[in-house]
Parts: structure tokens; C-alpha cells; sequence
């Protein structure tokens, strides 16, 4: 009986049509998976015969057709100068960036303008080591400008223990450094960098350095440009591929930095990236023609939604978010934003300059510019002036605490050996040196006379007396006392020393 | 044993139980062990807790990625193009590093006495071979000179691009002090920037589309072809086809950070019948008034353009200042310039000045340019005595 039972069900379950139906229905869903992911190109097969349709029966628009239809599927000419020396041809069409650059070998220009920077090159070069981007299809190139320390040397000595590893695949490509004083007239700590006056004329002289690393440096064979500022503490390996695989011109991701615990643990960094908002708009109209907003100062209150603002720890990486102005920690962009003439203004473009305006001039020429609100890089902590203060003045305080235990633990030892400490004897001596007096005796009334007036003073003993007998008499006569001496009304309420109503 | 007996039999007995009980005992697992940040309300204490202590724990967690959100595994796997067939890692050397102090780069009147590399660098829509032959005569030392051509992609690009392949190819095999430094030759990706015949492509409306375009391919030749050696660039248009050979020595002499020299054209006069000049490039001007009275009034993404009688500007044209009775070598403050032969100090580029792809205070490509350059504190200039030559239409 159950064996029939069972082979029912089976047979219900597994029934060649039911089979038939499920698999065909598989089918079909992963061919239609398989033919989405290489949609481009499919795409084009498909709607080759229409556009060939269309040439045909449409001579107006056939200038435009052919040269689209000649783009797919016919290569275009491609001369041979393999055997002549000094001549270059590059199909700029083979480098417009893939969002899966790193199978496709594609190259990325990685720009680094340094100045002053000599700490921070350890850790940078380990971040850059660990890159998991195929570390051959990465061009390095620095721009090293007024700098005062031995930035160049420093940057030397890691730039040839890279490139002598061992593993080859370890070492980078191309590597080119420049060199370029543009005259720097504000100081690089915090404070003067990031002082309201400052930023105008900074940001311009800023660009001007990025601009000129990044003209000479870009070659028609890079793909993407990533722009990287040293002072980065924290980032995933995957930085290239996690900001490349979205397929954007230009992209950046959020930029906070740890705090020290007295200021609050961690805070947002970059406030450069932003979406453009009416009051900022009408704030740039307000403007004169070489001003500059710059974000983070109360003198220039825009109401932009920033990028760091919108951070959620628990938020998905993934998520976009359209941006008018960026900042430089961080930037990938694809090399034809850059190739066909977006830059950082070194000017007042639309109120901004440097990587802002640079944002917005990308917007203008109809590129995407893109921001992860919840992918976060964390840029190191610099401390201000007035950090700088309060660490001086907290470091003091350490120390003067200190100096203040060990004076105290010395007084300790002067008063324990200088002095006998007695209290213990004298709580258990007390007892008994007191137990024979008795407090509760009349006789023992202390009278003090508090008054200063010599011709008051009879009345005022009489009162006192008074009020004494009051006391003894209970406190139900205190009324009737104040009625006798309306003068004195205060005597009778206070509570007398000896007041125990027990005994009334 | 008896019990789990009539389980089974249950189970067995009843379809709807036997698929049902294991989803439901998964689901209940799931829920209770891997489910506890959803945002139920008995774990969100818990949750507000973590998060700030797991940011402060170790510097590895402050990575983006949580246990909702992993680390997403990309694969290496190379993927070979077959269409792809230039081969890069040829041209990079193997931990090659490179230093250049752009300090010492200098743009001089004395050009070709401090050897001072100049780039020239032509949109090329159509090779013509009078183009090709006033470069060569040149008398500027061509270890100096580089190249740079981008070419668009079309069929006349096809075409465009076989021709200069032979001339290039024979100057380039030629005795080693004949040859150019360098020549880089582009292929524009995807928008052409001569899609319009000859007659069309002067129409006003027009304008706009197609200076835009051909702002996009100046700035992809400029900004993939200028090196840390350039010191000047030469802008030189493929139909000017005559110029004095000293040239480049003649415009560098001036010390300008845009010079534009004044573009002419031959033609047949068939009334006079002899061949005469006549002005060509109207992008050689000054600002007037009238055209920034023009300009206030337009919407943002209206731009002026020269040479039409729907928009009468009344700026002085520096095509119409020629006057033979002056020195050659007189100058005129100029503020927009057009790309005919228009020399250019490269740190002006290098600053970012570009060809601008949109309306720029209502100007657009070489004009743009121009401003562009103004607003980074160049100054830009002309010479109107100083002729060189368009090619002539055939096809007018």
C-alpha cells in the first residue's frame, strides 16, 4: 500500500511534462541572461539589417548612417608604421574605458601631485602595492612642486624598490615625474590651508599643478586617469575595480577621516563633493566674475547636499548619487573626459575652481559625474591649529597630573612617618572619656549674648530667657510668644538646641 | 519510533506538507541565526551599538563593505579583444622611470637657438598634398618638430589616412636628420567632425554642432599628443597650404602666449581675370560693445559666431587690418583667434586652456579657447601683415 503510495507521488512530481516544461523554462532564462550581458554587441546584429534597410531607402540620411554602420562592422583603416621610426597611430576608439578595464588590459594614468609629502610616501607606496588592479596597466606619474622637504627622494628610493620586486607582475608601468615650482605663497599646515581667505587664490594655483601633471602625462593609450591625493589612510585594494565596474566618466567616492577620541571618533572629510542647490545658484549671481565658493566655511552658506553627509554605515556600497562638484581625493575618470578638454579651471568657472569646477566643467561638456555615498575611503587626521593647542594643553595636563600622584604619594610617606595618626585610638577613647557627662541637664544652658546694642540689652535677655522657657515649654507656645513680641517674631520659630518633643 | 514513523507517513501522505515543512524550517533558520540586521526592532539597539564600535576597531573595518554588503569578487580573467591590434606593452619599458623638470622648459624668442621643441598639430579632414609639402619646407630643424594629426572617423577619413601614411612613411625612412621627431597619428572614436560637405558646413545654424565637434578633436589631438618637451604649439589647419618657411622662427621671434597669424586665400578673379587675395578667417578679432551687448542678451547656450550677416557684431576683424604699407611684423591685441596658424606657448595649454566643446561666454572652440586663455591672465595677439594661405575651393 505505502510502495504505491510513493510511486504516485514520484510519479505526480517527476512527470516527463512537468520535466519538459521546467527545463525549457530554465533554458530560456539563462540564454536570456547570457544574451543581456553581451547586449552591446547583440544589439548591434540586430538592428544591423535596419540601419542597412534605412541607408537603402533613405539616401538623405545616409552620410550619417554610413559612418556609424562603417564603426560597427567594417574596421576602419588602419595604417602600418611598424617599420618607421617616431610614428605613432592610436585608434582612440580602443581606449574609451571598460567597466571591466583590468581583463581588458586597460591602462590607467595614475596622477599623484605631491607637494611636501615625504611622510606620507611609506604608506601611500604600501597602499599602492596592494592594489589588486594589475599593477602592469597602471602608469604612475607625480608632479613634484615646491616642496621643501626631500619629497623627491623619498619618492625615488620607493619608486625603485617597486620596480625592482621580484614578483614581476608586482611592478607598474610607465613611471614619469615631474618637477614644477609654481610658487607657493600659502603655508601647507592645516590651518593655513584650510583658512576661509586662502582657498580662492589656493585652489587656482592648486588646479594650475594638476593641470599641468595632467596634460603632459596623459598619452593616447590610457583609458581611464585616476587622481589620488597621498594623504590617504584607509582604502580597499579594490579601489580601481570598485569604482570602475559602475561605468562612469568620473567617479569618487566618499572621504571621511578618524578622529582622535576627545573630538568625537570619525567625521566627514571631503565636503568638496556636492550636488548644486538654488542657494547656491543664487549665491554664485551674487559673485563677482573671479570669485570662488568653496564649501565648508559659514561665509558661503549654499544648502548643497554634500556627499559625506549622505553616508549610512549600513548602506550599500553600490549606491550613486549625481554630483555638481567633486572633491580630489579620489578620482577615476575616464581618459577621454580628460582628452577632450575637461580640466581643473584654474579660473573661476561658474563661481568654482580646481576639482568643483572641474566637476561642473564635466557636466557642461555632458559627461556623468558621480558620487558613492556609502563607499568610504578615510583620509588621514591632520590635526588644526587649535587641535594642535588642546593636545599641547592635554599632553600638559598629563604630565602635571602626574607630577601632582607623585607629590602626593611623598606627602603621604612625610605625613606617616612626621605624624602619628591617633583617630582610631580617639573613637574607641572617646566613648569612654564621655560616657559619664549628661548633656540633658537645665543647669547646663550656655547663654550667648549676640547683640552689639547695650540699651537693648535688658529687654533682649528678657527675651531670650523668654524664649528659652517657650522652648522648654513646648513648641505650641511659639505663637503666642510672637503675638507678645511682634519685634522679635523670629526668635520663637527657631528650634532650640535641646527640643525634644519626646519629653513634652 | 513510532511517532517519527507516523511523521514520515504524514509527510508522505500529504504533498503540500512534504514541500512546505523544509522551506519553512530554512526560513526559520535563516531568520534566527543570519537574519539580525534587518531592522526588526529587538535587534536595533544591538545594531547601533556595533556600528561605531566595529568602525573603531581595527583600521580594516573601516572598509565600505559589511556582512550585508561583501566585498563584491571580481575575476581576472583576461578577456583578449580580437579587434584590439596595437600592442601597447611594446612601447612602455619594463620599470622605466622617468624624471622631467618642467622648470627648465622654457618658450623663447629665440626658439630654434635654445632648441625648443615645437608640436604642430592639424585636424586633418582631407589630406592635401600642398599641405603636406609647405611642412616639409620648413625651415625650422625638424628634430625639433613634432606632429600630430587626428583624423576622423569616416570613409574621407579612410582616405585622408592612406595619403598621409605614404607621406609620412617616405619622409620618415628618409636620411635620419630629414625626419620629424615624432608623429602621432589619431583616429577620433566615435563622433566625425567633418560629417558636412563643403557648402553646408558654413550654414549658421550649423555652426554650433560642427564647432563643437571639431573643439573635441583639437583638444583629444592636443592633450594626447603634448609632452613634457613641448615648449610651443602650432596650431596649422590641413587647407593652408602656403606659408613663409621661417615661420615658426618668424612667429616664435615674438614672444606672444597666443599669436594668430592672417589667414588669406588665393583665388581666380573672373572679372579681373588674374589671381588675387582675399580674407578668409574671420575668427581673428577684437571685442566690441556691440558684441558684448549681443552676448548679454543671449541665453546661456546661444553662442556668437563671425562672418554672418544675421549677427552683425561690428568687431574689428583683424582680416580686414592687412595693409601692405605696414611692417610685417606690427601686432594687434586680438581677443578671439581662430585655428588657421595660430601659435601657442604650451604652458597657455598646459594651464588648461582648451578648446571649449560648449558655449563659453557665448563663444565656442578656437574663439573659446581664446577667452579661456584671457581668463587665465594671457594675452592674446595678432599679426595682420603677416599672410598665410587657405587652399582655394574647387568646389564653390
Amino acid at each position: 500500500m505505502e510502495h504505491i503510495k510513493r510511486f504516485k507521488l514520484k510519479h505526480t512530481l517527476i512527470s516527463p511534462t512537468t520535466i519538459s516544461i521546467a527545463g525549457t523554462l530554465l533554458t530560456l532564462y539563462f540564454l536570456s541572461k547570457f544574451l543581456f550581458s553581451i547586449s552591446p554587441s547583440i544589439a548591434n546584429i540586430i538592428t544591423f539589417p535596419i540601419t542597412l534597410i534605412s541607408i537603402i531607402f533613405s539616401p538623405s540620411s545616409s552620410t550619417i548612417s554610413e559612418s556609424s554602420s562603417t564603426s560597427i562592422f567594417l574596421n576602419p583603416y588602419v595604417p602600418n608604421f611598424r617599420n618607421n621610426p617616431g610614428v605613432e597611430f592610436y585608434d582612440l576608439a580602443n581606449y574609451q574605458g571598460n567597466k571591466d578595464g583590468w581583463q581588458k588590459n586597460d591602462r590607467i594614468l595614475f596622477c599623484v601631485p605631491l607637494r611636501d609629502a615625504a611622510e606620507h610616501l611609506p604608506m601611500f607606496f604600501d597602499h599602492l602595492n596592494k592594489m589588486s588592479y594589475p599593477h602592469n596597466s597602471i602608469d604612475l606619474s607625480f608632479l613634484v612642486s615646491d616642496s621643501s622637504d626631500d619629497t623627491m627622494g623619498v619618492l625615488l628610493s620607493n619608486l625603485q624598490n617597486a620596480q625592482s620586486q621580484q614578483d614581476k607582475s608586482k611592478r607598474f608601468g610607465n613611471i614619469e615625474i615631474f618637477e614644477k615650482d609654481f610658487g607657493q605663497v600659502i603655508g601647507q599646515s592645516f590651518s593655513d590651508r584650510h583658512g576661509f581667505a586662502a582657498q580662492g587664490p589656493r585652489r587656482k594655483l592648486m588646479a594650475r599643478a594638476r593641470n599641468w601633471l595632467g596634460s603632459v602625462a596623459i598619452k593616447p593609450y590610457h583609458s581611464w586617469v585616476y587622481w589620488r591625493d597621498v594623504d590617504v589612510e584607509t582604502i580597499p585594494r579594490t579601489i580601481m575595480e570598485d569604482l570602475m565596474h559602475h561605468d562612469k566618466d568620473v567617479i569618487v567616492p566618499n572621504v571621511w577621516r578618524p578622529l582622535p577620541d576627545w573630538l568625537g571618533n570619525i567625521q566627514p572629510y571631503d565636503l568638496n563633493s556636492w550636488k548644486e542647490s538654488e542657494g547656491g545658484l543664487q549665491l554664485a549671481d551674487t559673485l563677482g566674475e573671479d570669485d570662488v565658493i568653496v564649501e565648508g566655511y559659514p561665509e558661503y552658506a549654499t544648502w548643497r547636499s554634500h556627499l559625506a553627509y549622505m553616508r549610512d554605515p549600513n548602506g550599500n556600497p553600490e549606491d550613486e548619487m549625481e554630483l555638481d562638484g567633486i572633491g580630489g581625493v579620489s578620482i577615476l575618470a575616464k581618459a577621454k573626459v580628460f582628452r577632450t578638454g575637461s580640466h581643473f579651471p584654474a579660473f573661476s568657472f561658474e563661481k568654482h575652481a580646481e576639482t568643483e569646477a572641474f566637476g561642473k566643467l564635466s557636466r557642461k561638456m555632458n559627461y556623468n559625474v558621480i558620487g558613492l555615498p556609502h563607499y568610504v575611503i578615510w583620509h588621514i587626521y591632520e590635526p588644526s591649529k587649535e587641535d594642535l593647542k588642546h593636545m599641547a594643553w592635554m599632553a600638559e595636563e598629563e604630565k602635571r597630573k602626574l607630577e601632582e600622584e607623585k607629590l602626593e604619594e611623598f606627602y603621604d610617606k612625610i605625613w606617616e612617618i612626621g605624624f602619628d595618626d591617633v583617630r582610631e585610638d580617639w573613637e574607641t577613647e572617646r566613648d569612654s572619656i564621655l560616657k559619664n557627662i549628661d548633656f540633658k541637664g537645665s543647669e547646663n544652658d550656655i547663654f550667648v549674648d549676640w547683640s552689639d546694642d547695650p540699651e537693648n540689652e535688658n529687654n533682649d535677655k528678657a527675651n531670650k530667657a523668654n524664649s528659652n522657657q517657650n522652648a522648654k515649654n513646648g513648641q505650641g507656645n511659639g505663637e503666642g510668644a510672637s503675638g507678645d513680641n511682634p519685634g522679635q517674631a523670629q526668635y520663637p520659630k527657631e528650634v532650640p538646641l535641646e527640643f525634644d518633643p519626646d519629653k513634652n | 519510533m513510532k511517532a517519527s514513523a507516523r511523521l514520515s507517513y504524514k509527510l508522505r501522505k500529504n504533498l503540500v506538507l512534504a514541500i512546505l515543512l523544509p522551506f519553512t524550517i530554512i526560513i526559520t533558520i535563516y531568520l534566527t541565526f543570519f537574519h539580525n540586521r534587518g531592522g526588526s526592532s529587538s535587534f536595533t539597539l544591538n545594531i547601533t551599538k556595533n556600528r561605531w564600535t566595529r568602525e573603531t576597531q581595527a583600521s580594516s573595518s573601516y572598509l565600505p563593505f559589511t556582512s550585508k554588503f561583501r566585498i563584491p569578487k571580481y575575476s581576472y580573467k583576461k578577456v583578449q579583444n580580437w579587434m584590439f591590434n596595437e600592442h601597447i606593452d611594446e612601447i612602455i619599458s619594463e620599470g622605466h622611470i622617468a624624471e622631467f623638470d618642467l622648470n627648465k622648459l622654457h618658450s623663447t624668442k629665440d626658439a630654434s637657438i635654445n632648441k625648443e621643441k615645437v608640436l604642430i598639430l592639424t585636424p586633418l579632414q582631407k589630406f592635401h598634398q600642398e599641405y603636406w609639402e609647405n611642412i616639409l619646407q620648413l625651415s625650422y630643424p625638424r628634430e625639433l618638430i613634432e606632429l600630430g594629426f587626428i583624423v576622423p572617423r569616416t570613409q574621407t577619413g579612410d582616405l585622408a589616412l592612406q595619403s598621409l601614411e605614404k607621406a609620412v612613411e617616405k619622409t620618415q625612412t628618409d636620411k635620419k636628420n630629414q625626419r620629424f621627431a615624432k608623429v602621432t597619428i589619431l583616429r577620433q572614436d566615435s563622433e566625425s567632425f567633418n560629417k558636412l560637405a563643403e557648402k553646408e558646413r558654413h550654414a549658421l545654424n550649423v555652426q554650433k554642432e560642427r564647432r563643437s565637434s571639431m573643439a573635441l578633436a583639437r583638444n583629444e589631438l592636443l592633450f594626447s599628443t603634448i609632452g613634457p618637451h613641448t615648449s610651443w604649439v602650432l596650431w596649422l589647419d590641413a587647407d593652408i597650404v602656403e606659408t613663409p618657411s621661417t615661420l615658426i622662427q618668424d612667429m616664435t621671434a615674438h614672444d606672444k602666449s597666443v599669436l594668430a597669424a592672417n589667414v588669406f586665400q588665393r583665388y581666380y578673379d573672373d572679372e579681373k581675370k588674374a589671381s588675387a587675395t582675399r580674407p578668409y578667417d574671420f575668427n581673428n578679432w577684437q571685442e566690441s560693445e556691440i558684441g558684448l551687448e549681443l552676448a548679454s542678451k543671449m541665453n546661456d547656450d546661444e553662442i556668437i559666431v563671425e562672418g554672418y550677416s544675421e549677427i552683425a557684431t561690428y568687431r574689428p576683424l583683424m582680416a580686414y587690418f592687412h595693409d601692405t604699407t605696414k611692417p610685417v611684423s606690427e601686432e594687434m591685441i586680438l581677443d578671439g583667434v581662430g585655428g588657421g596658424c595660430t601659435l601657442v606657448k604650451a604652458e597657455v595649454h598646459r594651464d588648461g586652456a582648451m578648446f571649449p566643446s560648449f558655449p563659453f561666454y557665448h563663444l565656442i572652440e578656437t574663439e573659446g579657447f581664446a577667452k579661456m586663455a584671457k581668463r587665465l591672465g594671457y594675452e592674446i595677439f595678432g599679426l595682420p601683415n603677416y599672410l598665410v594661405y587657405h587652399i582655394e575651393e574647387t568646389n564653390i
